[in-house]
């Protein structure tokens, strides 16, 4: 466990830390051990809300030393930012993924079991099935997204240049 | 003031220095107690901010006499008082409002 902190720090710039790891790493030790006499639940969700807090530290520290982006203290409020409705729907393209891989394996399982039955046919092994299964299933997951962000892009793009607000313009004026 | 309104991770971290310096884990567990336990951060989320506000001077470290393991400890500095004070005086003026244009509407 400590051993994973410690790896994951290595994430972080160097000059960052040399300035925070050691007292990172402690506060860490720190309210791990205070965990201990606590339910797994809590120690669970402890691990993943630090492994969190880590990748996404490590990426602004690597964002600001890189590129200068100063993140501030003040909550944003830039046009960007409050615009919710662009988000990638992020949950909604899991979603599809699940319910595609479901989808997928109901019917490559329907297919080894048609398979298997058929008396012209000879049976096919679940083994063999599953060495199409996964590189089919990875492709149509990767291809699904890459659909899903060149839409949202196309979206966007279109939001942006101010289209939509076409639609809004009467012939006469008002 | 460029930076406000603040966060509220960034806020209650400058509440728990206010009343005294504190070093990471007392920051964390103040907020905790504070939040009664809804926000808590991450070591990587503390010392995000805590860096962020180490740079903009609104706080600064310095060593404890008593300190174990060389722990750093945090303080506010003035502009960060100030700053601070500013935050709660835009708080407070936006409640009064909120107070105000609820009760308006329920009468």
């Amino acid at each position: 466990m400590l051993t994973a902190y410690q790896h994951l720090l290595r994430l972080y710039p160097k000059t960052y830390r040399k300035q925070f790891g050691d007292e990172m790493f402690a506060v860490f030790e720190d309210v791990r051990s205070e965990l201990n006499h606590k339910g797994a639940l809590a120690r669970i969700a402890f691990f993943i809300r630090e492994i969190a807090g880590l990748i996404n530290g490590a990426l602004r520290e690597h964002l600001r030393t890189v590129f200068g982006v100063h993140q501030g203290l003040s909550i944003p409020t830039r046009r960007f930012t409050v615009r919710n409705e662009f988000r990638f729907p992020k949950s909604t393209a899991v979603l599809m993924m699940i319910i595609l891989a479901g989808i997928v394996l109901a019917l490559e399982k329907a297919r080894v079991i048609q398979a298997s039955y058929s008396d012209g046919n000879p049976v096919v092994p679940m083994e063999a099935s599953h060495l199409t299964f996964f590189p089919t299933l990875a492709l149509l997951l990767v291809i699904f997204y890459a659909a899903g962000v060149a839409g949202w892009a196309i979206l966007f793009a279109l939001r942006r240049s101010g289209v939509h607000r076409l639609a809004d313009i009467s012939g006469e004026p008002k | 003031m460029e930076n406000l309104p603040l966060t509220e991770p960034v806020l209650l971290i400058l509440l728990s220095l206010a009343g005294q310096p504190r070093h990471g884990y007392s920051i964390l567990k103040d907020v905790e107690r504070m939040s009664d336990g809804r926000v808590l951060l991450s070591t990587g989320t503390l010392y995000g901010a805590l860096r962020r506000l180490l740079d903009d001077d609104w706080i600064e470290r310095f060593e404890e006499e008593e300190s174990s393991r060389g722990r750093q400890a945090y303080r506010l500095t003035p502009h960060g008082r100030r700053n601070l004070q500013l935050e709660v005086d835009r708080m407070k003026h936006l409640t009064r409002l909120a107070g105000l244009r609820v009760a308006a509407r329920e009468r």
